[in-house]
């Protein structure tokens, strides 16, 4: 029963092809992200001045990058302070080696876990299981993936992509009796199932969505109740936080608790939200004995102070970019191959491997059509750092050569007016055997790839070009900027420092 | 063995406070500057400047609390007395045939005098014998019983802070909660109850400090709503006028 990860095979595209191939993922991811998004924007507008609540939440996340050293280093003292044991991995590995350490010395048998993200990440089951130590899934969508032995495929509702028939099948199977495909019924069973779990397991593993810094805190959203038990029950918790996960008090997270539940689900608030603050007080009558903070980085401080990805650092995994994605919502979470998908996994999976060449074609899984950035309740402007991925792609010179030519084909003719104009005029009397209807559906050449699913247009009779003397009386002549749009264009342009001030 | 511990601790403590230098070091030069090792000035601190001027009269208050929570699927009571409260907790007891309650050990939920109402079924206090085994009780109730220390009327929300008094697991186990909530203790907004851990500070803070909005819940199985997944699947808020009468 681990999670191990499912092998990357193929390119996106062919595992994207898998994706459109199976109606129902497809069905079931649109019919999801279609409710999330519908709820988030319902929430935002109820809320009211949404805009100005992500422009705050923009600025904490920003600030906090900015000064990560600082508020990191006062994080880890006073969670010291409230007797936690903090750790610092700088690698997947690093991370590894202490939490198995702590479970050996512990002679663990089982780890109950909560849902982070960033244990997919590390891939801990795997390596939990490996010293005989079980390692239990008890998000209720994450169980159902554990025991068919897959990953998540959405950061919010890892088993968007299974229905509840192959649901019931792998819970009969877990259960060694049929179980009708009914929900309360197969939720029942996890419960009482997981009930055992939760009481006899060793340890607590938990992910953290916030820590603050000023009184060592860390702070957990959820619905179920689960990330509750396994910071309750268990005598030993160990808690893994990406480094990035700060913020500097409890005041500056109402406007992360106002933030991520509207964006994630359209919550007001999740049912649970918990602060935990150091292992239990020596007369409390529960919460863990030992409490453990495994701060990983694991690329992401390879973000720190490049000013096209730094505010990558913000992000603060609500999903609401992945419910808005009209790619994503065709091909589902596991095409994307990584651990985070959807828009944030195009550009955080390449970005925390150094865009390793296995990673080169995710960012090419995107329209660039914004949607991601509107969506994002912190202001990340993805789409514009898809844009850059693929520029560093090409100048690393990963293209495909094929591409390139084209590309210094394509440069050349319209790098020159005369040779763009005769092309144009040549293409007019060449597309003459290819135009039906008005448009060209052969899929030859570079309209191949286009004209698989759509129809090119052809090219005009009466060109722009050969019209634009006669316009240009009508308009009367102006063709200048207006100096107020070139103002507001440079003013953008310098703002753009991707949160290396704060 | 606990010795060993300590002395096991203790070394992984060292080392990584040693790992901490390096790793800060190493994020302040990936930032192109040296460390920094004084507080950063902020012009801005927690939600906008306008979010400050909402502000609910009581009855407001209580009636944007009760919308919320019934919307996230629990009850929302009115009890006039603490009797009266105690009165819905016992129906409530005997309309399910509860064989085991589990209250927190506070002055309020004592003056509830459940023990005496309910005498043919066990009501037992959090932690008051240090040989007892709470979490399994906690597991065994039927209902829990605990006295909430805030709710936000906003988010329909109840704060309950943990102490040696107050488990966690008395919110958690049961299969049905009854949160009293002192009229007094409904605020506006989250803001104003997550502001007061600032100002307790560090040293004060209790270990457990849980939000709990409704029954637990799930949609992870085909967006089919769930609800007591984990934690209790029915919750009462029960609002008292006068904690003191």
């Amino acid at each position: 029963m681990s999670t191990q990860p499912t092998a990357l095979k193929g390119s996106v595209k062919e595992r994207a092809q898998l994706a459109l191939n199976n109606d129902f993922l497809r069905k079931a991811v649109r019919f999801t992200t279609e409710r999330l998004r519908s709820g988030k924007l319902k929430a935002a507008e109820e809320h009211g001045n949404w805009d100005e609540w992500r422009e705050r939440g923009r600025q904490i996340r920003l600030h906090t990058i900015a000064h990560l050293d600082y508020y990191l280093g006062e994080f880890a003292n006073n969670a010291r302070e409230n007797g936690v044991h903090v750790h610092f991995a700088d690698t997947a590995q690093d991370a590894i080696n202490i939490a198995i350490k702590i479970a050996a010395a512990k002679n663990a048998k089982s780890a109950v876990k909560s849902k982070s993200m960033v244990t997919e990440e590390i891939h801990l089951n795997h390596e939990l299981q490996a010293i005989d130590c079980e390692a239990i899934e008890t998000d209720l969508g994450e169980y159902i993936i554990q025991l068919a032995n897959e990953t998540p495929s959405h950061i919010i509702i890892p088993a968007i992509h299974k229905n509840r028939f192959q649901i019931a099948e792998l819970l009969s199977k877990d259960a060694g009796e049929e179980l009708p495909p009914e929900t309360s019924v197969l939720a029942g069973y996890v419960r009482k199932k997981l009930r055992e779990k939760f009481l006899q397991a060793d340890i607590g593993v938990t992910g953290c969505n916030f820590a603050i810094a000023e009184t060592g805190s860390m702070v957990l959203f959820e619905n179920e109740g689960n990330a509750r038990m396994v910071s309750t029950v268990p005598k030993t918790q160990i808690t893994f936080m990406g480094m990035e996960r700060i913020i500097p008090s409890w005041t500056d997270l109402e406007v992360m608790a106002t933030l991520l539940p509207r964006s994630a689900t359209g919550q007001k608030l999740t049912v649970y939200m918990s602060g935990i603050t150091g292992p239990k007080r020596t007369t409390d009558g529960d919460g863990p004995e030992e409490m453990h903070i495994i701060i990983l980085d694991n690329g992401r401080s390879l973000q720190l102070g490049d000013p096209e990805f730094q505010e990558l650092l913000n992000c603060i995994r609500c999903g609401a970019c992945l419910n808005a994605c009209p790619v994503y919502r065709h091909i589902g979470g596991h095409a994307y191959g990584g651990t985070y998908s959807g828009p944030i996994g195009a550009v955080l999976t390449p970005a925390l491997k150094k865009n390793v060449a296995e990673w080169d074609d995710i960012a090419n899984a995107s329209s660039l059509c914004g949607a991601c950035y509107e969506a994002c309740p912190v202001k990340i402007p993805l789409h514009d750092m898809l844009v850059s991925l693929r520029r560093r792609k090409v100048e690393a010179g990963r293209d495909d050569p094929m591409e390139r030519m084209g590309m210094k084909g394509f440069g050349g003719v319209m790098g020159n007016a005369k040779v763009y104009h005769n092309a144009l005029k040549l293409g007019k009397i060449g597309q003459k055997v290819l135009v039906r209807d008005g448009g060209i559906r052969a899929k030859i050449g570079p309209l191949k790839g286009w004209n698989a699913y759509r129809v090119a247009p052809s090219i005009s009779k009466k060109l722009f070009r050969e019209r634009y003397n006669s316009l240009k009386t009508e308009l009367g002549g102006t063709t200048k900027l207006d100096p107020a749009i070139a103002a507001r264009l440079e003013q953008w342009r310098s703002k753009q420092d991707g949160g290396a001030s704060h | 063995m606990s010795n060993n511990n300590d002395q096991w601790l203790k070394e992984l403590d060292e080392q990584a406070k040693a790992k901490q230098e390096q790793f800060l070091n190493g994020i302040a030069s990936k930032l192109k500057r040296s460390r920094v090792t004084e507080k950063p000035q902020r012009p801005f601190r927690g939600a906008p400047d306008f979010w400050g001027q909402f502000q609910l009269n009581v009855d407001e208050k209580l009636d944007m609390f009760k919308r919320n929570f019934e919307a996230a699927g629990g009850y929302v009571l009115r009890a006039a007395t603490l009797q009266e409260a105690s009165s819905i907790i016992v129906e409530k007891a005997n309309e399910l045939q509860a064989k085991y309650i589990l209250r927190q050990d506070v002055a309020e939920l004592e003056r509830l005098g459940l023990e005496q109402a309910l005498s043919s079924i066990s009501v037992r206090s959090w932690n008051d014998d240090e040989q007892e085994d709470w979490k399994a009780r906690a597991a065994e109730a039927d209902i829990g019983v605990v006295l909430a220390d805030y709710a936000v009327a906003y988010t329909g929300s109840l704060t309950l802070l943990s102490s040696k008094s107050k488990g966690r697991s008395v919110s958690l186990l049961p299969t049905l909660l009854v949160a009293i909530i002192p009229k007094s203790s409904v605020v506006t907004k989250l803001g104003e109850v997550l502001s007061t851990f600032d100002e307790m500070g560090r040293e004060n803070l209790p270990a457990g400090i849980h939000f709990v909005s409704g029954p637990s819940r799930s949609a992870d199985i085909e967006n089919d709503l769930t609800i007591g997944v984990h934690g209790p699947g029915i919750v009462y808020a029960v609002i008292v006028d006068d904690i003191e009468s």
